[in-house]
């Protein structure tokens, strides 16, 4: 959201920037070749746009830190590129009938860069002393519902769930769930800990450097647990803060991989033959995320719902996506991101862009035009990064009689003022769905979550049927049984519009065409990388 | 001269508090809460009090206000929210790298805009005064970001003679001379994109006040005596136009920290200016105050500096 702000700056300020049209083609050119045999050696150059700060990815949340971090841990599991959990420190995995007992088989021989022996004691004191405390989506989405993680031998860890819980193998790769060393931590404020700089992880990458704010120099562990791997000898990231600045670093080869295309560079990119570009809604920093538009419900004319169905057919999504987002990304259709296809319901009721109609709703609730053509008026309070869509909406309400104010304020400002002050008309926000709907969709339509809490409920939606389907959801056994109770969630939230999801925004990731395989949904980017 | 020393340092310390108590009141008002922001997009109540608990921000205000001063007159100026590791020790990581941006500044404009303007006012109304006016002007109106930006697209993407960002080479460079001239390659641009506006005020005083001098009488006197142009700018001209030329540059060297965050975002330049800016938007109260602190702290040695240089520069002036 930063790196937009910046964007939007340089992009005014730079006097010859050639108007590109928005990109209507998508390049998906992923990395070739599962024919080309990947050779040994060579460094990768990653640009990152946030200094990391410190090097513990299980005590935050925070994208910059991840980005960087994640390579030097494992997860239990790895999400491949579909979120599909596959082995990484655990090989095997075993799921109770009833839901309630997960049981994780570990990798023999795994070894922490300092030589000493990877057990399930330290799996079972990352979550109970790290996780559990300090790192805020598991915290939130497992303290309640954890009963007990058991450790029978070396390398075995049990979860028990108090009521069956379906969603656990999407929380604990090692975006959600890394796993840091007992015998580092063990005593510590993690928080404080001199390891947090110097840290010992599991991971492809052993930390060589830290130049703060500048440059963080990892190599290759050589007794890696994934045989063969990694391929780089060096993986370096580079604090550059501007997007634009990435762009150029890498068109001039001073970085390799930069996460994230101005829409200006993109057509520029897309027909450079030196790069690869591919592009994802996952992410370390958050996954199938949406741009969403927050009513709220307790302020009149809100409170009808004819009123914001009718915001729905006169705000025209397309425009958004190509004007603002360049074309990078997908209209918003229903409450669950449309890349989470098992979940997702294509069926929902639908909302065309029509004038006519919304004019129609308005109508016939009541609220009449003024004297001077004006129904209402409604205060759009925004971030920054917010600005053109909420430029682009007031266009789209003028002709309804609708005065839109535009308020856009600093991302810390514009978040306390519809999260916890609670005032405001409409209020946006990207809130990303994660893996699975239970870590990112939940929190934004039950009636447990409002309260003074950031990208929580806050249009203050009330509905016991939806509270009711998201504990069935995620206690159900099996994914059809889930998928039925979050097609139903969906039938309902897109009839009452609590909120508004206008885009799907997707992240193009572009690199040097000599690099192959980076994960670039993931956060282990370089483990299998390699250079030509 | 120790004396007035001590005084101006014992001066400081009460503006010192003040600044102090003035941030703390300062950052606290602003919106947005620090562990709010920290919970990200995962946070609930119960880690938000954990982490207020933990950064003793469940307090009362005064009483966290006494603790911060309690604290800082020993030493202790708390630890980053986002970095969770002692404010010094932040600062000081960054410090080498804003100094070296910002003198390297100050020196190279402060010198070239002396002979710039030493030269123009020597060719008072001809062509090359003219140019180097006009020049002054559009430098002096340009904003920052925009001159580093174009700086950037021509010399760095478009010839290719420098490097588009950072203080050195991501892929490693042998340390000695190769390290050194990398260095220096990554100084050019962000250094002239600094030092331009000091570089347009510094050349503008320096010709409007050399112009006044070259008329006095002394002046003619010297070149009476024989001595060459050069020789009369350097030994008796310039330095009675010193004066407000130190002025600018004490003043300038005061605001180090913050003069420098727009550039060094532009070019990636890991100093101050841009853990000024990262503090700000993630509140980062600690670091925050800590970095209000050592502004300040520079702000006033610079004043005191400027104040001894006069001394040096003009005999008549004594310090009281």
């Amino acid at each position: 959201m930063l790196r937009r702000i910046l964007v939007f700056g340089t992009a005014l300020a730079v006097v010859f920037g050639a108007c590109t049209a928005p990109a209507t083609t998508s390049r998906s050119n992923s990395a070739a070749t599962a024919t080309a045999t990947p050779k040994r050696g060579g460094t990768l150059v990653v640009a990152a746009s946030v200094d990391p700060g410190q090097l513990n990815p299980a005590i935050t949340t925070a994208g910059g830190t991840h980005f960087v971090a994640d390579n030097l841990y494992n997860g239990l599991v790895f999400l491949d590129k579909d979120l599909n959990p596959k082995p990484d420190l655990a090989d095997s995995w075993t799921i109770s009938s009833d839901s309630k007992t997960y049981t994780f088989k570990l990798h023999p021989g795994v070894k922490w860069h300092d030589g000493v022996a990877f057990t399930s004691a330290d799996v079972k004191f990352t979550f109970e002393q790290v996780l559990l405390k300090y790192h805020s989506r598991t915290k939130s989405g497992l303290e309640s519902v954890l009963a007990g993680i058991d450790t029978p031998d070396d390398n075995t860890v049990v979860f028990r769930f108090k009521t069956p819980y379906g969603p656990l193998l999407q929380r604990v790769d090692v975006v959600e769930a890394p796993i840091v060393a007992k015998h580092i931590y063990e005593g510590q404020d993690p928080t404080k800990a001199d390891a947090n700089l110097k840290p010992v992880g599991t991971g492809p990458f052993k930390l060589a450097e830290y130049v703060k704010g500048d440059t963080i120099r990892m190599v290759r562990n050589p007794d890696y647990f994934k045989k063969g791997l990694p391929y780089l000898d060096e993986l370096v990231f580079k604090v550059i803060p501007q997007a634009a600045t990435q762009i150029l670093a890498l068109e001039r080869g001073e970085v390799d991989f930069v996460s994230g295309i101005p829409g200006p560079d993109f057509s520029r990119l897309q027909q450079n033959s030196a790069m690869t570009i591919a592009r994802s809604g996952a992410g370390s920093g958050g996954s199938f995320c949406n741009t969403t538009l927050i009513y709220n419900l307790s302020r009149p004319p809100l409170d009808k719902v004819e009123v914001r169905q009718a915001l729905a057919y006169a705000i025209d999504r397309q425009q958004i996506l190509d004007q603002v987002y360049f074309g990078q990304g997908k209209v918003g259709t229903s409450a669950i991101n449309s890349s989470l296809g098992w979940a997702y319901n294509p069926n929902v009721a639908k909302y065309p862009l029509d004038p006519v109609k919304a004019n129609a709703l308005l109508d016939s609730a009541g609220l009449t035009r003024g004297g001077n053509g004006i129904r209402f008026k409604l205060e759009f309070v925004h971030a920054t990064s917010f600005a053109k869509v909420g430029e682009l909406m007031k266009q789209n309400l003028a002709p309804l009689g609708i005065d839109l104010t535009l308020t856009p304020l600093e991302v810390n400002a514009a978040n306390d003022r519809t999260f916890v002050a609670k005032n405001f008309d409409i209020g946006s926000a990207s809130y990303c769905n994660g893996p699975d709907p239970e870590i990112g969709v939940r929190r934004v339509y039950v009636s447990s979550n409002i309260g003074p809490i950031l990208f929580s409920n806050g249009a203050g939606y009330k509905n016991a049927r939806v509270d009711t389907l998201f504990d069935q959801a995620a206690a159900a056994a099996d994914k059809a049984e889930r998928a039925k109770a979050y097609f139903e969630i969906q039938d309902i939230v897109n009839r009452d519009i609590p909120d508004w999801n206008l885009v799907e925004t997707e992240g193009y990731r572009v690199w040097s065409a000599k690099y192959h395989d980076p994960y670039y949904w993931s956060g282990n980017l370089a483990e299998a990388v390699w250079r030509d | 001269m120790t004396r007035y020393l001590i005084r101006r340092l014992l001066e400081a310390v009460p503006l010192l508090l003040g600044v102090i108590a003035l941030t703390f009141v300062l950052v606290h008002a602003a919106p947005g809460d620090p562990v709010r922001i920290l919970g990200g997009d995962g946070g609930d109540e119960a880690y938000y009090a954990t982490m207020r608990a933990k950064f003793g921000l469940d307090r009362p205000l005064p009483e966290q206000l006494v603790i911060y001063f309690g604290s800082a007159l020993h030493g202790d100026f708390g630890y980053s929210y986002v970095q969770r590791r002692p404010v010094f020790d932040v600062i000081a990581d960054r410090i080498p790298a804003t100094a070296l941006l910002m003198l390297t500044a100050l020196a190279v404009s402060t010198l070239l805009g002396l002979w710039l303007g030493a030269v123009a006012a020597r060719r008072a109304d001809t062509p090359p005064d003219h140019a180097i006016t006009i020049a002054t002007l559009v430098g002096a109106a340009m904003p920052a970001f925009w001159l580093g930006q174009v700086l950037v697209l021509v010399f760095a993407a478009g010839l290719g003679w420098l490097p588009v960002q950072g203080m050195t080479s991501a892929r490693g460079v042998a340390p000695g001379f190769d390290a050194a001239i990398d260095l220096v390659r990554h100084l050019v641009l962000p250094v002239a994109t600094l030092g331009f506006l000091q570089l347009a005020l510094i050349t503008r005083i320096t010709r409007n006040g050399l112009i006044d001098v070259l008329h006095e009488e002394y002046i003619r006197t010297a070149y009476a005596k024989g001595l060459t142009p050069a020789t009369v700018v350097r030994r008796h001209a310039l330095r009675n136009v010193l004066l407000p030329v130190v002025t600018i540059v004490g003043s300038h060297f005061g605001t180090l920290l913050t003069g420098a965050v727009l550039t060094e975002i532009i070019f990636a330049w890991p100093g101050l200016g841009r853990l000024l800016f990262d503090a700000t938007t993630s509140r980062d109260y600690p670091l925050l105050m800590a970095m209000f602190l050592v502004a300040s702290l520079s702000v006033i040695v610079a004043n005191l500096l400027t104040d001894i240089a006069y001394t040096a520069l003009d005999p008549r002036v004594r310090l009281t």
